[in-house]
């Protein structure tokens, strides 16, 4: 039958793509998931009895606690941050109707396709106790010994905002794009202040946009190791980088799989309710 | 019309569109070398039968046969039938060359009769030396003749053509028909031909069948389908037609009615409906170019006023208005309907004049 | 009116001035690397002491840094082309044969780019302590993963720009499905496959999650190599590697901009 042999053939396309899928993505992040309820095992993996534990130790340990508080806390930040640098931007570059406008929109993008290491390697280069922020105020006399930049957590969300804020400009121009310049004009012929008219056409016509920006750019901050990493240290812990350090460093799996999972959870409740938010706004 | 040996039967053809509609079922059957279209409005299934023949898509139910053979089943590549589309599809990396060549490579043709065959087609389509051009160099008419030059190299048992001519400007719209089916029928191709266009339709086809949400409302030569027209979907999208509410006052049981309309008057007419009855309601329909027009009252006319005349050049279109309803009547130019005027009395003497079962 | 105008101008105006903060704000650090790349001494000092490609040269003497930015090229161009070949598959099945599934399949397909990367690397170091498969075969797939977000979403919206009626025309002329695929699809979405294919080798280079986890020795990228330098000095060496990866990086980016524009693979 030739539907059936439409099938076959569109199933053997995505028999790759499937395999790779199943075999490298989903089986082994439910076995790492799956491990955050087994017991830890000083000499092997795990033990395979079931408990509560590792989850227990999150939301009880103090240590881990902070963690958590500390990454929501950066994560929050980190948005709003975005939001409020990446909305004029957005803004500008879908209104504009300037020359070099594709030039400006390739600057943002361009960033993110040279990795998060060269860009992080940027800040340390500013922020460092030798960087350049500290060498200028030192020669204008201005203070007398380096400040403390570096490992501090206003570092680390300058740094995240630095990284992340293309996720929240993309979204926000597809639905500043979208929206129809007239409704605007229209406002401003009935009355309204150019004010006015942004807080009650344009802002509102854009929240699709910033509810995905803010998704994209708090699931990647929240998840972020090698940020808190480099120029938070070991002052600043994150989830992400707890993650690493549990797995890589204590070799403790069911602990940093227990994390993982309740990252993965963050994400998907944000997600979720970005979902249903959204469909509110549709409706 | 010469009877012809049958190449292609559709039988029960159906196709469901989950809730968005259903066309079929169809049956039609086609004779060697006949050409056929397949007519009717956007939306009236004419293009999903042409596909589903094509086997570019499944029919839900039915059974395609082509000689004799089933090929319900069976994928496009093993049908051997040549498809002109209607925005013609030519390959834009390709140049004309290939794009014609296609065809005969998947059949792995032998290169040196690959190169006769397409030199030898390009020129019966009338488009020699331009095999090395890209089809954006083309215009609208010259990749509507290498669409079917790439359909007719294949030598295809039959040649379906899908609106080819809507996109192409009026003048050379009517200079393709009459290519087109000269080209038909000095190869002698059996041919399948779809539009929503009747004089296309008319002025191309052996057959006609005109279809209407999904079925086949009438088949049968222009003439038929022109001079008696079985329901009024037919008549209403084939020329122009009068249509009158009428009684049926008797019926010799063989074709031949006497109609009364709104009045009093009484009319012979012609019908399909053999079961017409005395008594039961029936349209009455009358070509506007079939009246004559009298000046004084005679048996068989129709008292009538002129409400409007209206001058086209060749043509005189007359309203009027009569007990039965409005009329519309069209006469040649000549000075004696030029004289017309709005008010006149007239008496109507239509001839041809049909019986349909009222709708 | 004119005074509205002019508070327009001047709204206007200060929103000029704050992009342009915002863009020194988004280049400032690039900048910041590719000009201490060219300092003469050895120390960070801003603005840079004197030009000199010393530091180049010393990137070029080091062996650690040369393999390292050779083995990311390489794992770059063979997680690019197996990100090309199984997402051109896979965008080609979602966009003709996905029919009423073809949302869903979408999302289904975007998966990895909706997974944290680093539970995507250590679920596969997990797995590789039960299922002994090559080392480079791991991270290779790992790299694969993280690019098929960007090479499906593009190449599904060049198919997208495709007639299905051309498919249609060459199956009727006896072309069987594989043959359309490869002599009509391929041809007429090449642009979108050639800008995926670049792009994917960008995530690829850039990419440090999954490398991290999953490089077994002598599988050092270059993104590793400087996040293991980075963590305990700051040399200008590392601005020169940096300001060598930027420019091949934004060479690459701007090849794919003119072939279809960045945007349509980013935005998914």
């Amino acid at each position: 039958m030739a539907a059936a042999a439409d099938r076959r053939f569109g199933i053997g396309l995505l028999t790759p793509i499937g395999l790779l899928y199943l075999f490298f993505l989903i089986l082994p992040i439910g076995f790492f998931l799956s491990m955050g309820f087994f017991k830890y095992d000083v000499f092997g993996l795990y033990k395979p009895e079931l408990t509560g534990e590792n989850f227990a130790r999150l939301v009880v340990d103090p240590y881990y606690l902070d963690i958590v508080a500390l990454t929501l806390k950066l994560a929050g930040l980190t948005t709003l941050f975005s939001l409020l640098l990446g909305y004029p931007l957005a803004f500008f570059l879908t209104r504009t109707r300037s020359a070099w406008r594709g030039a400006l929109m390739f600057l943002v993008v361009a960033p993110l396709t040279t990795g998060v290491i060269v860009r992080t390697y940027g800040w340390i280069v500013l922020m460092g106790a030798e960087g350049i922020v500290n060498k200028t105020l030192i020669a204008a006399g201005l203070i007398a010994r380096p400040l403390q930049i570096l490992h501090t957590e206003t570092a680390v969300v300058i740094a995240l905002v630095h990284i992340l804020m293309p996720y929240m400009v993309f979204p926000l121009i597809s639905s500043l794009a979208g929206q129809d310049p007239n409704l605007e004009r229209a406002a401003s012929t009935l009355g309204a202040s150019r004010a006015r008219c942004f807080l009650e056409v344009t802002l509102p016509l854009s929240r699709p946009g910033i509810l995905m920006g803010s998704v994209l750019v708090f699931t990647l901050s929240a998840g972020s190791v090698v940020i808190p990493q480099l120029i938070g240290g070991k002052d600043v812990q994150m989830m992400g980088q707890s993650i690493y350090e549990l797995v890589l460093h204590t070799l403790n799996w069911p602990l940093g799989s227990a994390m993982a999972s309740l990252l993965v959870l963050l994400q998907f409740s944000i997600i979720f309710v970005y979902f249903r938010s959204n469909r509110r706004v549709r409706r | 019309m010469i009877a012809r040996e049958t190449i292609l039967s559709l039988e029960g053809i159906t196709k469901r569109y989950g809730d968005a509609g259903v066309v079929g079922p169809v049956d039609l059957t086609i004779g060697k070398g006949e050409f056929l279209t397949l007519l009717g409005p956007s939306g009236c299934g004419k293009t999903t039968t042409l596909q589903i023949i094509a086997g570019l898509l499944e029919p839900t139910d039915g059974r395609v046969s082509l000689s004799g053979r089933d090929i319900t089943d069976a994928p496009p590549p093993q049908r051997d039938m040549g498809l002109v589309f209607q925005n013609y599809a030519l390959f834009p990396h390709k140049t004309i060359f290939d794009n014609v060549a296609f065809g005969l490579r998947m059949r792995k043709v032998a290169r040196t009769e690959i190169v006769d065959r397409v030199t030898e087609m390009l020129r019966i389509v009338g488009l020699p030396d331009i095999e090395r051009r890209l089809p954006d160099q083309l215009s609208g008419g010259q990749r509507q003749r290498v669409a079917l030059a790439r359909a007719l190299v294949i030598r295809p048992t039959i040649l379906l053509l899908d609106e080819p001519l809507s996109n192409l400007d009026a003048m050379l719209r009517k200079r393709m028909r009459h290519e087109i089916r000269e080209l038909q029928q000095r190869l002698g191709i059996t041919t399948i031909f779809v539009t929503h266009d009747q004089d296309e339709a008319f002025e191309m086809s052996d057959r006609v069948a005109l279809l209407d949400r999904g079925r086949i409302a009438q088949i049968g030569t222009p003439e038929e389908l022109y001079d008696a027209p079985t329901t009024r979907f037919v008549a209403e999208f084939i020329g122009d037609a009068n249509l009158i509410d009428a009684e049926v006052v008797s019926a010799d049981g063989r074709g031949l009615v006497r109609l009364r309309i709104a009045g009093g008057s009484e009319m012979l007419a012609r019908t399909s409906a053999l079961d017409l009855g005395p008594g039961q309601g029936a349209l009455l329909m009358i070509r506007p170019e079939r009246i004559e027009l009298a000046d004084a009252a005679a048996p068989g006319t129709l008292p009538a006023r002129v409400r409007q005349r209206v001058f086209s050049g060749e043509r005189i279109t007359l309203e009027l208005d009569t007990s039965g309803g409005p009329i519309t009547c069209t006469k040649p130019s000549l000075p004696q309907y030029r004289q017309l005027d709005p008010g006149m009395q007239v008496w109507l003497q239509p001839g041809d004049c049909r019986a349909l079962r009222a709708s | 009116m004119s005074a509205a105008d002019k508070a327009g101008r001047r709204g206007w105006f200060g929103l000029r001035l704050s992009v342009f903060l915002i863009y020194v704000f988004l280049m400032g650090p690039i900048a910041i690397i590719v000009l201490s790349s060219f300092n003469a001494t050895t120390s960070m000092a801003f603005p840079p002491q004197g030009f000199s490609l010393r530091w180049y040269g010393e990137f070029f003497r080091s062996d650690s840094f040369v393999d390292a930015f050779l083995f990311s090229m390489k794992l770059g161009l063979c997680a690019a082309i197996g990100a090309t070949a199984i997402g051109f598959l896979a965008a080609y099945a979602i966009v003709r044969f996905g029919g009423r599934a073809r949302e869903a399949a979408q999302s289904a397909a975007l998966l990895p780019a909706m997974i944290p990367h680093i539970l995507i690397s250590m679920s596969l170091l997990l797995a590789l302590n039960f299922v002994p498969v090559p080392d480079f075969t791991v991270l290779l797939a790992g790299h694969v993963l993280i690019c098929l977000p960007f090479t499906i979403a593009g190449i599904t919206a060049s198919l997208d720009g495709v007639d299905a009626q051309l498919e249609a025309a060459a199956w009727t002329l006896g072309a069987s499905r594989a043959r359309i695929l490869g002599e009509i699809v391929l041809p007429l979405v090449a642009p979108g496959v050639l800008s995926a294919l670049i792009f994917a080798f960008i995530v690829s280079f850039g990419d440090i999650y999954i490398a991290l986890f999953l490089a077994g020795p002598g599988m050092t990228t270059l993104p590793m190599e400087i996040f293991s330098y980075v963590q305990w000095e700051s040399t200008p060496v590392i601005a020169a590697i940096s300001t060598l990866q930027i420019l091949l990086i934004v060479g690459l980016g701007l090849i794919v901009e003119r072939l279809v524009g960045l945007r349509r693979i980013m935005r998914f």
